[in-house]
């Protein structure tokens, strides 16, 4: 049986939500510091995570829909960013002052759908569901963000109920620790 | 973004040197789309020295697969390492794209 498509959840409640402890920096909706705006974050990231060029690549994913499709690139509104590493683990909290992300059920739905092919090898007619394309979609979006974002959270990534704010979490697995010893012969 | 492009036998193989972000990753869709006007039926795509990209690329890499698939022309994708390979498999599309692991692999599949 296939396993069931991981939705993108609302839950103003989430603890993912709780902001205690964690740095902010907030910044103009600038299209062209995006990934600038993104290093300046993750700057203060252990440099020993694993992977952290996709830690930053994700990151500027979530300020770009930010930005872009949350504040529509308007240098009068603010994208604020709470965010905590550790070398186990990245939490971050985005939110714009756009009107929300309002085609979340049609991208879950979508994203069900896209799902199903994708467990059947179905790849003639996963080219239909391969990019979502909401109502203001241009052609440099790429449509396929989000889909990575839920497989890279691994710790959940949730919206607040107006959705233009999301949380998020990825847990790194914890390094070994202590000397090789090696085997007698 | 730098893209060069050299000729092995029908093939065109562009090499795509830097990063494919949300500033650059167009690029290489306008150069696919001239070179489908000019006929070019066969294309392969060198990742070799890319070692970052993000939706905007995955969504161009898209578009271009999509646009010679239709046309019923070829395309391989090689030389995917490191965060890019990682990026294309948290998007589930390593089996939807055409993809080889070297050039010469790429080569021999046209010929296939």
């Amino acid at each position: 049986m296939a396993p069931a498509a991981k939705d993108i959840q609302v839950n103003e409640n989430s603890p993912l939500f709780e902001k205690t402890g964690m740095l902010h920096k907030e910044f103009p909706s600038d299209f062209r510091q995006i990934r600038y705006f993104t290093l300046l974050i993750v700057q203060s990231a252990p440099p020993d995570i694993k992977e952290i060029n996709l830690l930053e690549q994700q990151i500027s994913e979530v300020i770009k829909n930010a930005v872009k499709h949350g504040n529509k690139c308007d240098p009068e509104k603010k994208v604020r960013v709470w965010y905590d590493f550790s070398p186990e683990h990245a939490h971050l909290i985005v939110e714009d002052e756009g009107p929300g992300f309002q085609d979340l059920e049609k991208w879950n739905e979508f994203n069900r759908k896209r799902q199903v092919l994708l467990e059947g090898n179905d790849f003639e007619a996963l080219a239909e569901y391969v990019s979502f394309r909401g109502e203001r979609a241009d052609d440099n979006d790429g449509g396929n963000a989000l889909f990575a974002a839920l497989e890279y959270w691994d710790g959940g990534f949730v919206f607040n109920s107006k959705r233009n704010v999301v949380a998020m979490l990825k847990r790194f697995p914890k390094k070994r620790r202590g000397v090789k010893v090696e085997s007698e012969k | 973004m730098d893209l060069k492009i050299r000729k092995n036998g029908e093939s065109y193989i562009i090499d795509v040197n830097g990063e494919m972000d949300l500033y650059n990753s167009y690029k290489l869709k306008e150069l696919v789309m001239k070179m489908l006007e000019k006929k070019v039926e066969r294309f392969i795509i060198n990742l070799e020295n890319v070692d970052y990209i993000d939706s905007s690329g995955i969504g161009a890499l898209i578009y271009i697969c999509s646009t010679i698939k239709k046309m019923g022309f070829k395309l391989v994708i090689t030389n995917i390492h490191g965060s890019v390979k990682k990026v294309i498999e948290l998007t589930k599309l390593m089996g939807y794209f055409p993809i080889t692991p070297t050039i010469d692999d790429a080569l021999k599949r046209m010929e296939a």
